[in-house]
């Protein structure tokens, strides 16, 4: 028997799992299958001679884009802390009962046998607490006689001090215990911390889903292919390319000619032809014949990997987040630690006896862990929430300022529009026998032969037959129709009189003009909702266009948006910063390398994933998705995160502040201290997960609503005339 | 009261058990996945006898 691991990073629901393990019950070979929605991953128990591809293809075949997977490790320090969090939730609970017993008993009077009998009963559960479950605070601790004071001082020291002091008074039979203090102390911190690494955890998870590429290729050896794994692949080997799928490396064609969709890579909508030597990128997509390539990258050197390293540039910066909560503890520790100190000396001139009680509770209550925790782990929560529905923040920083923008640029072609050419009307021009219906299938019949964009608005021929086809460059095509020469394209090839339009495709029977095809870019489905969504959340909203004011002002006007036609790469720029001197926090959001000198001086910049590589390293966020309702989810969840920093922020300055002066003077016993500490650190760590659900209030509802109908009319709806 | 005398650390033994009880879960996988299984009432295909 042998276990593969798949990782399936799209799947994301529990019925999603239930259809993954349907599929591969009874495949041929496979014992058992495990699914697991939370570490997106398929477990799948198989023999030793079965091909774990087979499970892959089933699961593939779902629409899943499953992926071989090692080994992970990355779960057993998270089973650890669960370990020391259930025993230490254990003890709390006898503990806190005994504690509550001897409470009891201190007023109403019992008798010394029985308390004693409590006192080494909460001794027992406290050993495992001290010795199992808070040993990453000792270790921790221990860690800062090399690293510099850390969070984890303070924290040691209050609970080795209360257990040493507690035992010795156990022991010697007379004075105060604080086992209920270290038990729920202990529980509380490793709550926090917990919660703290499930967040992590589930960051990192989302992480993986930006390179889908397969993970196997057809190695070609021998003039045989077999599958093989990418990461086995050499640079220098040959792989075949099937039509329909991805490129699985970077290389150069060697053998047939390919006819590839770059628009990954590049943004741009052609399909390209490359022939044999010229070099074919990863990712890209086979629109035409199989073909055979030569590597020229392993698996982790492609283009498209250098995108999605970028877009794990912000987890990079994520030691930046850590070296804050450091130098709240550089700054803080030695400070608690004088603190404590200073109110043990106190009370040795008042009154001995209080001094450690004292300065031990000074010491639980003025760890700054929920200040070192307050911001990181509302930013985590908040790019999780981002990642899980297409959104990349490249820059952490970038959350910040996405929470001030009260402005926004955006870019029509490619960004409120798509590259996807639709068909949305034709015209008769001059009086031909021929039916409507016959005019439209000539046309797709002639444009099937021509690798020209605006040829894919076209459907496919039903009945009508062109031969002697002739594609000519630059104009369009040419071809017979029984006795008739038929032209379809530009214009002037087609001896119409009208001046260049790019939007409008030409039908000419032997050199007359009959038809006039208009073709548009077709907005985001949900392009509406989007900009809605933004004017509610306050955001003024302006369309810029490098192109003509009337296709602009349609657009714009059934957006309700306001606009700027024939906008050059610098009059952008000129509107970006017009807008920051008037103090507006501006997100551009555009695709072009037109846009880049305006997405460089916004305050925050946005671009989607169809857009050049350029575009994508200057932008701070990306957007995976083709909804552009991400923009609304965006600013809304910047908001949410500040909002939730703030509250996070005040809680722990407040809290430290009123409780360090109580504590200090005697006013409050050890156990509230303790409670009131760990359970800030809790607190603002639930705070932040707050982050992962959905808000109830009336604008995010907007921002979740399914996308609105198309605003494109279908063909069946146009007028001939 | 006397009887604190012994259920006391008959609490003990069963909270020992329980820690042990609780690691050994843990170490089996069984906080894995807190929510797929409630799904899997809905599946009506028979038997896969490990999940």
């Amino acid at each position: 028997m042998t276990l593969s691991t798949i990782s399936v990073a799209d799947m994301h629901c529990a019925s999603c799992a239930t259809k993954i393990q349907g599929a591969l019950r009874g495949l041929p070979g496979v014992t058992a299958t495990y699914v697991n929605t939370a570490r997106r991953q398929v477990l799948v128990e198989h023999a030793d001679d079965a091909d774990p591809v087979d499970v892959l293809e089933r699961i593939e075949a779902l629409g899943f884009h499953p992926n071989l997977a090692g080994s992970d490790t990355t779960s057993r320090g998270q089973r650890e802390l669960l370990k020391r969090l259930g025993v230490a939730g254990l003890a709390m609970m006898q503990v806190m009962m005994f504690a509550i017993a001897m409470y009891a008993g201190a007023f109403e009077g019992m008798d010394e046998v029985y308390r004693r009998l409590l006192e080494y009963a909460s001794l027992a559960f406290c050993i495992p607490v001290v010795g199992y479950a808070a040993m990453p605070f000792f270790r921790n601790a221990l860690g800062a006689w090399k690293q510099g004071l850390n969070m984890d001082v303070p924290i040691a020291l209050a609970i080795a001090a209360a257990f040493l002091v507690s035992l010795r008074h156990t022991l010697s039979g007379s004075g105060e215990v604080y086992y209920d203090s270290v038990v729920m102390f202990t529980f509380l911190l490793l709550s926090a911390r917990y919660i703290d690494d499930r967040l992590k955890a589930r960051f990192e998870g989302t992480n993986a889903t930006l390179a889908a590429l397969p993970d196997r290729a057809l190695l070609v050896r021998d003039g045989a292919t077999e599958p093989a794994p990418l990461a086995a692949i050499e640079p220098g080997s040959l792989v075949w390319v099937e039509q329909g799928n991805q490129v699985p490396l970077d290389g150069e064609v060697t053998e047939g000619e390919a006819l590839l969709d770059e628009s990954v890579l590049t943004g741009e909508a052609v399909w390209v032809r490359r022939r044999p030597g010229e070099a074919v990128f990863a990712g890209t997509v086979n629109r035409g014949a199989g073909f055979q390539i030569r590597t020229t990258s392993a698996f982790d050197a492609t283009r498209i990997a250098g995108i999605a390293d970028l877009a794990n540039r912000a987890q990079a910066e994520k030691p930046r987040i850590a070296q804050l909560a450091d130098r709240v503890a550089g700054v803080f520790v030695p400070g608690v630690l004088t603190l404590a100190a200073a109110t043990w000396l106190g009370w040795q001139l008042v009154d001995p006896s209080q001094a450690f009680v004292a300065a031990l509770t000074v010491l639980v209550v003025s760890c700054p862990c929920a200040l070192s925790l307050a911001t990181p782990a509302a930013i985590t929560a908040a790019m999780t929430r981002l990642r899980q529905r297409g959104i990349v923040l490249t820059r952490s920083e970038a959350l910040e300022q996405v929470a001030a923008v009260d402005a926004a640029l955006l870019d029509k072609t490619g960004t409120l529009t798509v590259h996807d050419p639709v068909l949305v009307g034709m015209e008769r021009l001059e009086g031909t026998e021929l039916g409507d219906d016959e005019l439209l299938d000539l046309a797709a019949a002639l444009q099937r032969h021509a690798n020209h964009p605006l040829a894919r608005a076209f459907p496919e021929p039903r009945r009508a037959r062109v031969d002697q086809v002739q594609v000519v460059p630059g104009a369009g095509v040419e071809g017979r129709y029984g006795e008739r020469r038929v032209r379809i394209g530009h214009g002037g090839f087609c001896g119409a009189a009208e001046r260049h339009d790019e939007h409008a495709v030409f039908l000419s029977l032997d050199g007359v003009p009959v038809a006039r095809f208009r073709i548009s870019d077709p907005l985001r489905t949900d392009a509406a909702a989007a900009v809605e969504g933004l004017k509610q959340a306050g955001i003024r909203l302006t369309m810029l266009s490098g192109d003509s004011p009337e296709r602009c002002a349609e657009l714009a006007r059934l957006l309700d948006i306001d606009f700027a036609a024939r906008q050059a790469p610098e009059t952008k720029l000129e509107v970006t910063r017009d807008l920051q001197a008037r103090g507006h926090r501006v997100l551009v959001v555009g695709d072009g390398i037109n846009d880049v000198p305006a997405l460089a001086a916004a305050d925050v910049s946005a671009t989607v994933l169809e857009s050049s590589h350029l575009v994508k390293s200057k932008a701070d966020v990306l957007l995976l998705g083709r909804r552009l309702g991400a923009l609304v989810e965006l600013v809304v969840t910047g908001r949410r995160a500040r909002r939730i920093v703030r509250e996070n922020l005040a809680w722990a300055l407040a809290y430290n502040l009123t409780a360090i002066p109580l504590a200090a003077l005697g006013l409050m016993p050890p156990w509230v201290a303790a409670l009131g500490m760990a359970g800030s650190s809790v607190l603002v760590m639930l705070n932040a997960t707050r982050l992962l659900r959905n808000p109830r209030s009336r604008s995010a509802a907007a921002a979740a609503a399914p996308p609105v109908d198309p605003t494109v009319p279908p063909l069946a709806a146009v007028q001939t005339g | 009261m006397a009887i604190l005398l012994l259920l006391i650390p008959v609490s003990l033994v069963l909270m020992a058990i329980a820690g042990v009880m609780f690691v050994w879960a843990v170490n089996h996988d069984q906080f894995e996945e807190l929510e797929r299984h409630g799904f899997d009432i809905l599946d009506d295909s028979p038997g896969d006898e490990h999940s």
